[in-house]
């Protein structure tokens, strides 16, 4: 586990660079990463799905009333009521479309559901919403990326 | 051997043919009363709900609409909100008292706005509320062949009050008696002798209960005696609670179209729109007096008659001291608190609930939804869906004005979904709206027109290596060989507009161009854009293909357009939310589903074309500022000889379609323009959806371009206009006439493009 921690920084301060609203510059240093080693990376990220669990619910919403939904959603999620879990989490989602927590716990929700292509949908829905972290972009990119 | 019959011997033979004959109609009556009391009485159908309105902190949300919300749910303004299903509004804040709904309690809630966004949410302590949530609008049900409408109690939902009350109204030595109260029916009997008329029952509550069951008020003498055998009964199978229960779950309390109210629980939401735990003493009151007769006292068509059968038995709760003489006073004084009617047949919208019992067939049987009283919370916003009848109607009202009596038998369908979620809010199948029938919003399948250009025009902009917004297109004349024949398509305008960039063919919605561009795509690779987009249905291999003659019901038009609108991101239309079974516990869930059939960019490519419909194009009227807040775009479609007239549009969060024509499929006076747009334009306007924000596309860019040639220009340039491209896709051409005005762009194209192919080739993110 702890291993994965010291990785973690890294990918963030390479995604950083790879999605730094400068156009110019996000080709540029995009041509820095090797897809291939950071393919291998997020595998090896996402191999302890309860490492990875932990890290999506960790993402707060900024919107507090939607934070508080989520906390409910997450409740159940542990519980393992997905209907319900499910059921906050589009109760969220009808206060705001602009919460990349709300598509983060979507996505992960899916794929416990076994649906790894609308858990890969969801992630890439989820990078279009502005002023989203790095550390989000990093955790999304793990959906998009084929794996389990 | 003789047999002798002796005077005695005959009776006893009577006696034993009179006793198999009781004992033959006791057993008759006894089935029919354990099959009533355990079977039918239960049999709860399946009732359907619009959606319920959240309300949290950052909540968009339009004044006016949440005050229609709240008069269709029959809240009453009042200054001072003190009672369940009262609110006053002030500037910016809403005062109300919620009646309650599932894990939302009763109570007062203050609501603080800002700029059309809930900003606080206070209780009645000054406590912040993260989130209230409002009671649903009941909108149908699937009834059984009786259409008795019921909502089953258990003793818990029963207030102590509505006990006391019927008992003392109806039946006061209820757990003396042992089903027939001979007190009750001595007194009946003699005041009736004395009018010479059945004027007075001496029925116990048992008595009533067995009176349901053969569904008849005749009153012979035959029927009494059977009445009495199955009070008898009853009162043999049953405990008292068992009965008072049944009873308070099955009385008759009114009729309403076709629907037949049946019990406490059901009257509380039809009379006050409220559960029965949430009802006030003289409502109680009212309901129980409505018993003596359901029409006489009905509140809504006679409320004297039911203000007074109220104060009497309010009258006898007081004598019996179950109230205080100032609460008498007190309760006397409130108004009946009646809301209005909600709907009187099966369903308030029959085109919406048509696409709920679609859906529902799917996972249950006929006879499980008119039974097992599941609770279907459906997508629907009565708000939109009112408004979008009324659009449809006073459209058509304005449209026979304009062109006079020949439109009076013109119909329309019209469907209003959420973009991103595919949740449908709001459908309309005929022009006059609340009519059973033939419902054109999913079976009238109709030529799309110029709808089906966005279309062709996506399937070239996925291509983007080849195909920019500016890419010059050709709109001279054309002429090929179709099935044998030349095909020669024409405009509307009956003109040639030669060499046109891309996104003006599309926006001007030229024929010949985008015939020309569908015939160089294929059709191959454009029926690849069809079942991307969610399009089943293969497509006809004919060069009308390209400017409209595909055939589509709106349902699927409005489901193709969802993907556009959101970006690429399909999502399957859902009328329904989830089901829940009768001990509330999710029975179904119709969860949301979305799957990325398109990258997002050639999207947004197509989205700004569309755009300029209201900029430039059809569409045009509204402000810049109103256009950039709702990131509004559409498409006008008009068929051959004017026989349909479509629009669709994006705004805000809803996607909207709209279809006009006749049935018997002739010709209309009616463009895309002055028919579908207009019904499009009323509701948009009535409903004002919330402003959304830009969704982030970090490669795409925007470059100054010439609106003819499609070529580089600058801001200072005459015929320009600011167009989005892919980065490395934009034009880096500037032609002389134009070096004074425009600046040169700084990076070399074709570095760029091969970093995009590669960045396009190895994933996204």
């Amino acid at each position: 586990m702890n291993k994965f921690r010291f990785v973690i920084p890294f990918f963030a301060f390479f995604l950083f660079l790879s999605c730094a609203s400068n156009q110019d510059k996000k080709y540029i240093a995009s041509d820095s990463i090797s897809i291939s080693e950071f393919s291998s990376s997020v595998e090896l990220l996402v191999s302890d799905t309860n490492f990875l669990e932990e890290e999506i619910l960790k993402i707060n919403a900024k919107n507090p009333s939607v934070q508080r939904i989520l906390v409910n959603s997450d409740t159940y999620l542990k519980e393992g009521k997905l209907i319900q879990a499910n059921s906050e989490l589009e109760r969220a989602l009808r206060i705001t479309k602009k919460e990349s927590a709300i598509y983060l716990r979507l996505a992960h929700l899916r794929l416990i559901q076994g649906l790894t292509d609308e858990s890969k949908s969801f992630a890439s829905r989820a990078l279009l919403i502005k002023e989203i972290s790095s550390w989000e972009r990093l955790l999304l990119n793990v959906y998009l990326k084929s794996f389990i | 051997m003789k047999i002798k019959l002796t005077f005695s011997s005959l009776g006893i033979i009577v006696l034993i043919i009179l006793f198999v004959i009781s004992a033959a109609v006791i057993a008759i009556i006894d089935t029919r009363v354990t099959n009533k009391l355990e079977g039918v009485l239960w049999t709860i159908p399946a009732k359907v709900y619009s959606r319920s309105l959240d309300l949290a902190e950052g909540s968009k949300v339009n004044k006016s609409n949440l005050i229609r919300e709240l008069e269709m749910l029959s809240y009453s303004e009042d200054k001072y909100p003190s009672k369940p299903g009262e609110f006053i509004y002030k500037k910016n804040s809403l005062k109300i008292f919620l009646r309650g709904y599932e894990d939302q309690k009763s109570g007062l809630f203050k609501i603080l706005f800002k700029e059309g966004k809930v900003i606080k949410i206070t209780n009645q302590l000054g406590i912040s509320e993260d989130l209230i949530r409002f009671e649903p609008i009941a909108i149908g049900g699937m009834y059984p062949s009786h259409m008795e409408d019921r909502i089953l109690l258990n003793w818990s939902q029963v207030p102590s009050i509505l006990i006391d009350t019927i008992l003392l109204v109806e039946d006061q030595s209820f757990f003396d008696h042992n089903g027939i109260s001979l007190r009750s029916i001595s007194r009946a009997f003699f005041t009736n002798v004395k009018a010479g008329d059945i004027e007075q029952g001496g029925s116990t509550i048992t008595q009533q209960l067995a009176k349901n069951l053969f569904f008849t008020s005749e009153q012979t003498i035959k029927r009494k005696a059977m009445e009495a055998i199955a009070a008898l009964l009853i009162e043999f199978h049953y405990s008292k609670e068992e009965i008072l229960l049944a009873y308070i779950n099955d009385v008759f309390l009114a009729q309403s179209g076709k629907r037949a109210i049946h019990g406490f629980g059901m009257g509380a939401q039809h009379f006050f729109g409220t559960s029965l735990s949430n009802l006030e003493t003289e409502q109680i009151a009212l309901l129980v007096g409505m018993l003596k007769g359901p029409s006489l006292y009905n509140p809504r068509r006679n409320p004297n008659n039911a203000t007074n059968r109220r104060n009497l038995v309010l009258g006898v709760l007081q004598k019996g001291r179950r109230i205080n003489l100032s609460s008498l006073e007190e309760y006397r004084a409130r108004p009946l608190g009646i809301v209005s009617a909600s709907f009187r047949s099966e369903t308030k919208y029959p085109a919406f609930h048509d696409l709920v019992r679609l859906e529902l067939r799917k996972n249950y049987k006929d006879s499980e939804l008119r039974t097992q009283g599941l609770k279907i919370q459906t997508n629907l916003d009565p708000v939109l869906q009112e408004s979008l009848e009324n659009s449809i109607q006073n459209t058509k009202d304005q449209l026979i004005k304009k062109y006079g009596k020949k439109l009076v038998e013109l119909e329309g369908a019209a469907i209003a979904v959420d973009i991103s979620t595919g949740e449908i809010q709001a459908v309309v199948g005929s022009s006059n709206p609340s009519k059973f029938g033939f419902n054109r919003s999913i079976n009238a399948i109709r030529p799309i027109g110029s709808l089906v250009k966005p279309f062709i025009y996506l399937t070239a902009l996925n291509k983007y290596d080849k195909y920019t917004l500016t890419t010059i297109m050709d709109d001279s004349k054309l002429s090929i060989m179709s099935g044998g024949e030349i095909w020669e398509p024409n405009n509307f305008n009956k003109k040639f507009h030669g060499n046109i960039p891309l996104h003006v063919a599309l926006w001007q919605s030229y024929n010949i161009a985008s015939a020309r561009l569908g015939l160089e795509l294929g059709y191959d690779s454009v029926e690849e854009t069809f079942n991307k987009l969610g399009i089943s249905k293969s497509i006809e291999r004919y060069p009308s293909l390209f400017i409209g003659s595909f055939e589509m019901s709106p349902f699927d038009a409005i489901q193709s357009y969802q993907a556009i609108a959101a970006d690429g991101f399909y999502s399957p239309l859902r009328s329904i939310r989830d089901i829940k079974n009768i001990k509330g516990d999710i029975d179904l869930s119709y969860q949301y589903k979305i799957e990325q059939r398109m990258r997002p960019e050639p999207v947004y490519l197509l989205k700004f074309a569309m755009q300029q419909t209201f900029i430039s194009g059809t569409a045009r009227g509204y402000s810049r500022k109103k256009i950039e807040s709702w990131q509004a775009g559409g498409k006008t479609g008009t068929s051959d000889d004017q026989r349909d007239s479509w629009f669709v549009g994006f705004a805000g969060d809803l996607l909207v379609l709209v279809w006009l024509g006749f049935d018997d499929n002739r010709a209309t006076p009616l463009t895309g323009r002055s028919g579908a747009l207009e019904v499009w334009k009323n509701f948009i306007n009535d409903i004002q959806p919330s402003s959304v924000e830009k969704n982030s596309f970090p490669r795409i860019k925007y470059v100054w371009t010439d609106k003819n040639d499609g070529l580089l220009s600058g801001e200072k340039c005459k015929n320009s206009l600011l167009v989005p491209f892919i980065i490395g896709t934009e034009p880096n051409t500037i032609p002389s006439v134009r070096n004074r005005c425009a600046s040169k762009p700084k990076r070399n194209q074709s570095d760029v493009m091969k970093k995009l192919k590669k960045v396009f080739k190895e994933g996204q993110g």
